[in-house]
């Protein structure tokens, strides 16, 4: 994905890299434009199955990042914890 | 495959079949990266904080570990590396851009299945088996349409365990998420389609043919800026 942001923003359309925080070093190698990155665990870059408000306060931090990032390698850490949720309803 | 419990496994065997093995897990495909005494850490940590939840039914100290040790294991350095990169700013602001959303997380829409290799109807288990076979094959980009219902998304993907994304799509394909932020008008339009592809895929065919493709697609789209989850 690293490599469909950089062709991305070289034409022309600005992007954000959501990525777990396991991936950070091989993202940062690649000077991505804008990555947020998140302490949640593989498979779930969002946060936990059911856990809208820790989706929601992802999304809204990636959108943060997208407005204010001035140069390419902007990586911000997402705070918090991967905590399951008890939300999750079995479908 | 190998049989399980056989008597000379050595402890080599033992981690690497976590990896695409008899023991095929992808939470903890890891291990057999690791050196011996990593992994010999790993389950005696992992047991020993175990028994710790048993008295105090208290369990995040598991997802903790497991967390920390996916970040260890992965700390080595990638294959491709660039010292700077393109920037584009954002032009408006996001209450007023119209996004686009791609993720490498293998979903599709039920009906519109990529079919790789041609196999109908692959299963998780199969693609898996098959992860060899993925990694050197140019993606399928899935399209989603954004008013596609929830139970009509599906997943496939044999690099990851995809148990959290069936369980709740919005962990890795945030489309719900998205939506409810545009009828809250702090993203003032979400393009009409979403896409999706497996990112255990050919990387340099990605790069050199695949995904400019996609590019030229969202440029004639157009879209203001995309968010991008790897998986």
């Amino acid at each position: 994905m690293g490599h469909v942001a950089r062709l991305l923003e070289e034409a022309g359309i600005p992007t954000v890299i959501i990525a777990i925080r396991a991936f950070r070093r091989r993202l940062e190698m690649m000077t991505p434009p804008r990555a947020l990155i998140t302490p949640h665990l593989m498979g779930r870059p969002l946060g936990a199955p059911g856990d809208h408000e820790r989706q929601r306060a992802t999304i809204l931090a990636a959108l943060d990042l997208l407005e204010s990032a001035k140069q390419a390698g902007t990586i911000v850490d997402l705070p918090g914890q991967y905590r399951p949720s008890q939300n999750l309803k079995s479908r | 495959m190998k049989t399980e419990n056989t008597a000379s496994e050595s402890f080599k065997e033992f981690k690497g079949s976590f990896s695409y093995g008899s023991r095929s897990d992808l939470n903890f495909k890891f291990l057999a990266g690791l050196s011996d005494e990593e992994a010999a850490k790993f389950f005696q940590d992992l047991l020993w904080k175990l028994g710790d939840s048993f008295n105090d039914g208290k369990f995040d100290r598991l997802v903790d570990h497991v967390y920390e040790w996916q970040i260890r294991a992965y700390s080595g350095e990638g294959k491709w590396v660039y010292d700077e990169g393109a920037f584009t700013p954002l032009r408006k602001p996001v209450a007023e851009s119209r996004l686009v959303l791609l993720t490498s997380s293998g979903h599709f829409v039920e009906g519109d299945d990529p079919e790789p290799f041609g196999v109908k109807n692959m299963t998780q288990k199969e693609a898996m088996a098959r992860i060899g076979e993925f990694v050197k094959t140019e993606p399928a980009l899935s399209v989603i349409s954004i008013n596609t219902p929830r139970e009509k998304l599906r997943v496939r993907h044999g690099g990851y365990d995809i148990r959290g994304a069936q369980a709740d799509p919005n962990v890795a394909f945030p489309l719900e998420r998205l939506l409810e932020l545009n009828q809250e008008g702090i993203i003032a339009e979400l393009a009409p389609e979403a896409y999706s592809f497996v990112g255990a895929c050919a990387q340099t065919p990605l790069l050199k043919h695949t995904a400019p493709q996609w590019v030229k697609m969202l440029q004639q789209q157009p879209v203001d800026a995309a968010i991008l989850v790897p998986v």
